[in-house]
Parts: C-alpha cells; sequence; structure tokens
C-alpha cells in the first residue's frame, strides 16, 4: 500500500515538474490594446485544407497585422480529436474559432453557443449541422464558406468534352460525406445528359487501386469530385487510368494535376481569403454573425492537364488554363 | 509559443468528460482483455455502429434512453458475430474480430445511409453535450447536470451491474473461461457460450460509449471508430499500472481503466495545448503508452535494488 502511495506521488511530481517546465518557457501573453486569439481546427494536412488555412491567415494577417495571434491545431484525421481541439479553444476563450472541414465544425458547433464558428471547406452546411430547411444562413454563431463547385457546370464539361460516349464512373471514397454528396448530385445532372452512371466506392487508399482498375474496365470517362483520399492517392489513379486510356474528370485542381485531364476548379487558398475576411468583419464588430449567410467561391478556374490531355489526344476549349508542374 | 497554465486547467474538465466516455469502451474491452483474455479487434467497428444506431434513431423521434439502448443491442449483435465466427467457424478470436470489424464498414455506411450524420444539440436534449460544461461555468446549468456528474452517475451505475453480473454463476463462468480454460470446461462450464456472451456484453459496452461520443461530439462519423482498440487498450494499461496493487476488488478494476482513460485524454489535451507540431501527437500517445506498460517491470527493478530491502 505504501509503495503504491509512494509510486504515485513520483508520478504525480513528475507530471507537475514537467508542466512546469512547460509553463517557464513562455509567460503571460501580453493584453496590450485589442488583440484576438483566432483558433482554427483542422481535420487533417492536406494540400486543399492547407491553402484554406493559408488564406485564412493571410486575410487577417493583412488587416490585423500582430494583433491576432493563431492557435493553429490539427487533428491528424481522427475525427474524435476534434472534440479535444473544440474543448481547448473553448475552455481557453479564444475569440474567433475556425473549423476547416466538417468534423472540426461540428464540434466547435457542439461545444459553443456565444464564440463565433467560421467553417472553411465545407461542401453542405444544411447536411453538416442538421437545419432543417437549410436557406444559407445558419444562424446563431456559425457562418462560413462552402467548397462546392457549381456541380451542374462539371457535367457540362463531361458533355462538352466527350458528348459520344455512354458510360460515366463516379470514384470517391465511401467514408467521406462532401464526396458521397457531389457525387449524388452530379450522378442527377450527368443523366440529365442522357449518360449511364456507374458508382465505385472505395473504402480507403488500400482498395482504391482494385477499384479503379473495375472502373476503367466497365466505363469511358471516370469524373472524381473533391474526394480527400483520390486528392493524396492520385498516383494511383493515374496508373491505372492513362494506361486503360481512360480520362479522369476531376472536382479539384490537385486531383486534375495528379491524374486529370480537366477540371472546374474553385481555389482553397481564395476561400480561406473569403472566410479570413469574414472573420475581420466580426472581429472587429462590423458584422454580426447571426446575419451573416454562407459564402461560396469568389471564382472557379478551368483547368487542363496537358501531359495527359497530349497523351489521350484530348482537345480542350482555348479558354482552358494549363495546371504548370 | 505561450503557454498559460491556467488555460489547461480549464481545458481538464473537457478531457475528464470524454476520457470518462471513452471510459464505458475501456470497460468493455478490459471485459475482452482481461477477463476473457482475447484481443477484440471488433470494437473499431462496433463503436462506430453504437453511435450509427443511436443518432438515427433519435433523429426518426425515439426516446433518447431507447435510442441509446438499441446502440447498446446493436453492439451486443456485432459481438455476437465475432463470437459465432470463433467458435463455430473456429476462426481466431483476432482474426475474427477484425472480419467483424470489416463488414461493419459496410454495415455502419448502410445505418447511416451517409459516412457523417450530424446530431445538433440545438435540435434535441442530450444526455451530455461539448456546450453543457461552459454552460455550468457560466451557471446556465445546475452543477448536477454536468457531463461530468450525468456520465460519473451512469458509469457507477455500469460497473455497479457489472459488478453484480460477474458475481453470478453465469458471471463467473465466464471469468472462468478467461482465467483457465481447460479448468473451465472440465468444470462443465460451456466455454463457447461464455466466450460468446463475453464478445457480446463488451462489445455492447463499446457500442454505448460509441452512443454517448455521438452526444458530446455533435456527430457520428464512419472514421470515428479508427484506433478505438489502442485507446481502449491503452487506457485498460494505464489503469492496471497505476491501480493493480491497489485495486484488488473487482469494480474497482473496471474503474481504473476509466482513470487510465481519463489520463490518457488528459495527456491527449495536455499535448494540444503544449502546441506542439501536431504530426507529433500520436508519436507522444506512443510513447506514453509504452511508458505505462514498462512501469510494472521498472517497479519490479526498483524492488530489487539492495538499498530497498533495508527500508522495509
Amino acid at each position: 500500500m505504501n509503495k503504491a502511495l509512494r509510486l504515485i506521488t513520483v508520478l504525480l511530481v513528475c507530471a507537475m515538474s514537467i508542466g512546469l517546465a512547460a509553463c517557464t518557457s513562455g509567460t503571460q501573453k501580453e493584453k496590450a490594446g485589442q488583440s484576438f486569439t483566432v483558433g482554427i481546427s483542422q481535420l487533417i494536412q492536406h494540400a486543399a485544407l492547407d491553402a484554406a488555412t493559408a488564406g485564412f491567415k493571410d486575410a487577417l494577417t493583412e488587416e490585423l497585422g500582430d494583433l491576432v495571434y493563431f492557435d493553429f491545431q490539427n487533428a491528424q484525421g481522427d475525427p474524435n480529436t476534434c472534440a479535444s481541439i473544440a474543448n481547448g479553444f473553448v475552455a481557453s476563450k479564444v475569440d474567433l474559432i475556425m473549423a476547416n472541414a466538417t468534423p472540426a465544425l461540428q464540434a466547435a458547433a457542439a461545444a459553443t453557443a456565444d464564440i463565433p464558428v467560421l467553417g472553411t471547406s465545407i461542401t453542405e452546411y444544411g447536411v453538416a449541422l442538421d437545419i432543417a430547411d437549410f436557406d444559407g444562413l445558419v444562424g446563431g454563431n456559425v457562418s462560413g464558406t462552402s467548397d462546392l463547385a457549381p456541380l451542374d457546370r462539371q457535367a457540362e464539361i463531361v458533355h462538352l468534352l466527350f458528348p459520344d460516349v455512354k458510360t460515366v464512373g463516379l470514384l470517391y471514397c465511401s467514408g467521406e460525406a462532401n464526396s458521397l454528396y457531389q457525387v449524388r448530385t452530379v450522378q442527377g445532372y450527368l443523366e440529365g445528359y442522357g449518360y449511364r452512371c456507374l458508382n465505385f466506392p472505395f473504402t480507403d487508399s488500400n482498395d482504391l487501386a482494385a477499384v479503379t482498375t473495375s472502373a476503367v474496365s466497365q466505363v469511358d470517362v471516370i469524373y472524381v469530385p473533391t474526394d480527400n483520399t483520390v486528392a493524396s492517392n492520385t498516383g494511383i489513379v493515374d496508373h491505372i487510368c492513362r494506361p486503360a486510356r481512360v480520362p479522369v474528370v476531376a472536382g479539384e485542381q490537385g486531383i486534375c494535376a495528379g491524374c486529370g485531364v480537366v477540371a472546374l476548379s474553385i481555389d482553397y487558398y481564395d476561400l480561406g481569403y473569403a472566410t479570413g475576411k469574414m472573420a475581420c468583419d466580426i472581429l472587429t464588430g462590423k458584422a454580426d454573425i447571426r446575419q451573416m449567410p454562407i459564402q461560396y467561391a469568389p471564382n472557379f478556374k478551368h483547368l487542363y492537364n496537358p501531359e495527359i490531355c497530349e497523351e489521350l489526344g484530348i482537345q480542350v476549349p482555348s479558354n482552358y488554363e494549363a495546371i504548370a508542374d | 509559443m505561450l503557454l498559460n497554465f491556467k488555460n489547461l486547467l480549464d481545458q481538464l474538465p473537457g478531457a475528464l468528460v470524454q476520457g470518462m466516455i471513452w471510459g464505458v469502451l475501456a470497460i468493455g474491452v478490459s471485459i475482452t482483455y482481461k477477463i476473457l483474455d482475447v484481443a477484440d479487434l471488433t470494437v473499431d467497428g462496433s463503436f462506430c455502429t453504437g453511435g450509427a444506431v443511436f443518432v438515427v434513431l433519435l433523429t426518426r423521434g425515439s426516446n433518447l434512453w431507447l435510442a441509446m439502448a438499441g446502440a447498446l443491442l446493436a453492439g451486443m449483435l456485432a459481438g455476437l458475430v465475432t463470437g459465432l465466427f470463433h467458435v463455430s467457424f473456429h476462426i481466431s478470436a483476432l482474426l475474427a474480430g477484425i472480419l467483424t470489424q470489416l463488414a461493419l464498414w459496410a454495415v455502419n455506411l448502410i445505418i447511416m445511409g451517409k459516412p457523417n450524420l450530424a446530431l445538433s444539440v440545438r435540435n434535441y436534449d442530450l444526455l451530455v453535450s461539448l456546450r453543457y460544461l461552459q454552460d455550468v461555468v457560466k451557471g446556465d446549468r445546475p452543477f448536477y447536470a454536468s457531463p461530468l456528474v450525468v456520465l460519473a452517475l451512469f458509469i457507477a451505475a455500469v460497473i455497479g451491474l457489472l459488478y453484480w453480473f460477474f458475481g453470478t454463476e453465469l458471471g463467473m463462468a465466464i471469468r472462468a473461461t478467461g482465467s483457465n480454460i481447460q479448468m473451465a470446461k472440465a468444470q462443465g462450464i460451456n466455454t463457447r457460450l461464455t466466450k460468446v456472451l463475453g464478445l457480446m456484453l463488451s462489445n455492447g459496452l463499446v457500442a454505448l460509449s460509441g452512443a454517448i461520443l455521438t452526444q458530446y461530439q455533435g456527430f457520428a462519423d464512419i472514421n470515428m471508430g479508427r484506433g478505438a482498440i489502442i485507446i481502449g487498450l491503452a487506457a485498460v494499461i494505464i489503469g492496471e499500472a497505476l491501480f493493480s496493487r491497489i485495486f484488488r476488488n473487482f469494480a474497482l478494476r473496471l474503474t481504473s481503466a476509466v482513470i487510465g482513460s481519463a489520463i490518457y485524454f488528459s495527456v491527449i489535451q495536455t499535448i494540444l495545448w503544449m502546441r506542439l507540431d501536431a504530426n507529433y501527437l500520436k508519436l507522444l500517445t506512443a510513447l506514453l503508452v509504452a511508458v505505462f506498460l514498462a512501469i510494472p517491470h521498472w517497479r519490479e527493478s526498483l524492488r530489487a535494488l539492495p538499498f530497498k530491502r533495508n527500508g522495509a
């Protein structure tokens, strides 16, 4: 009994000394003038999400300079860690929370009804926050920007470049809510053009190759939405689709650069920048978050991958921009 | 950069709540890992199943407690499948768990209809929510409705029930199966039945934990169970390393898993608070568990030192 108590004492002392050591390395934040702490909760490291965070920070720093301090946290792809991060932000009373990707927003919205929460890279706020009859205004302490690309125009691009093919395969990760939403929507538009659509959901990067191989044997063109898993594994898709001469139409620039022929892409940096502007208006009291509707990407870029287009012999209209390596 | 110690103190109640929620899972894991002596990987799937069933039932108008019961039953069903794979198909328990876990990915998608289901605290009165913690601090909620109190009572009830159950003849038979399966068979215990029951009970608790976490964080996600078994095992191991000598009683041993879980999440919160590069989060977690695994052995070698003998 005594030994056990002694052990616990030793452990506690260790824990406290670590805490104290950490403490002495920093001092109380200086409250000179009006300064702001902004908590950023990002689901996972990923080119698109990183770009949105960078744009957000740049917009705020441009306006507020040194007055704004960022507490950046990344959940490493574990949705449960988003709750730990949200808890930390709310307990330390940050002035604003920026939530990058759906679970980050859901946890932040669950954690506070007072601190303003801005989402970004969210596809559909009504679905993400369980709001019936969503009309573009979340209300309360939540607003933000949506990364929804115009899916009708995505379908139009497929029709423009491949008017004579019959079957379009929709390749996406079954674990991503954003992808499923886009696939379901774009399928309606594609079928409107008379295409037959086949769904090819995969579980994770482990079965992506098998599912892609099955897809190229059954379809003429593949469409990939803004899918995080494909975005991280474009090499796999490219190595299967190019030899099979099946072109990939991508929902986003990164996927198009890796394995696509064309994309109508939003710019995640611009989206994050727009979110940063909203944050500025909220922090400086210029706008009330309760009355701020969700904003969409300011502009879209028509992009093409010159290397793959040349190899597959695909001609793109002159208003398409080549993706630089 | 700048660390504020008071901030960490403010953040710890939230970490404790999360630890207690995962503590229910840890109790489930300790039933398989410690009592049945089986490493059951069904957990990664059944955790999400619990959350999924709960959200679907609640949003379709079910009562909160009925939805929790539904989650419990769904988890027990998952445990039943693993148990049947194990005893009827003669698949090793480890592989049986992996197979069920794989199958549950599809099942969970079917239950939810999509990979992520929101559960907004604005629309429902929930048992616990991230938000309730701040509401108590601000005085909008009485302290007895704080998630800390609610969960402490809930866990006490769960442990009380388990304490009673493992004292019955059937419960004793499950414990005997894990301690010495040959002896248990010799005593006329149907060890196939007891194994299946143990797996069902364990996964029922795991699913219940998933249902509570879903309420707390405001969503069920297809990826929420990924690595759940690692957290569960870590909690059990931390609890055992610290309390195995003090807590001899069966109920207290289950409690030590909950405390282990609370320590685990406090450490995670501390790592986040220290604002280390997020890339190190998993590395530090692994190191933490390794240290706790080593503690019993270090303790032994400390005791073996000559100067210790004189002291006693």
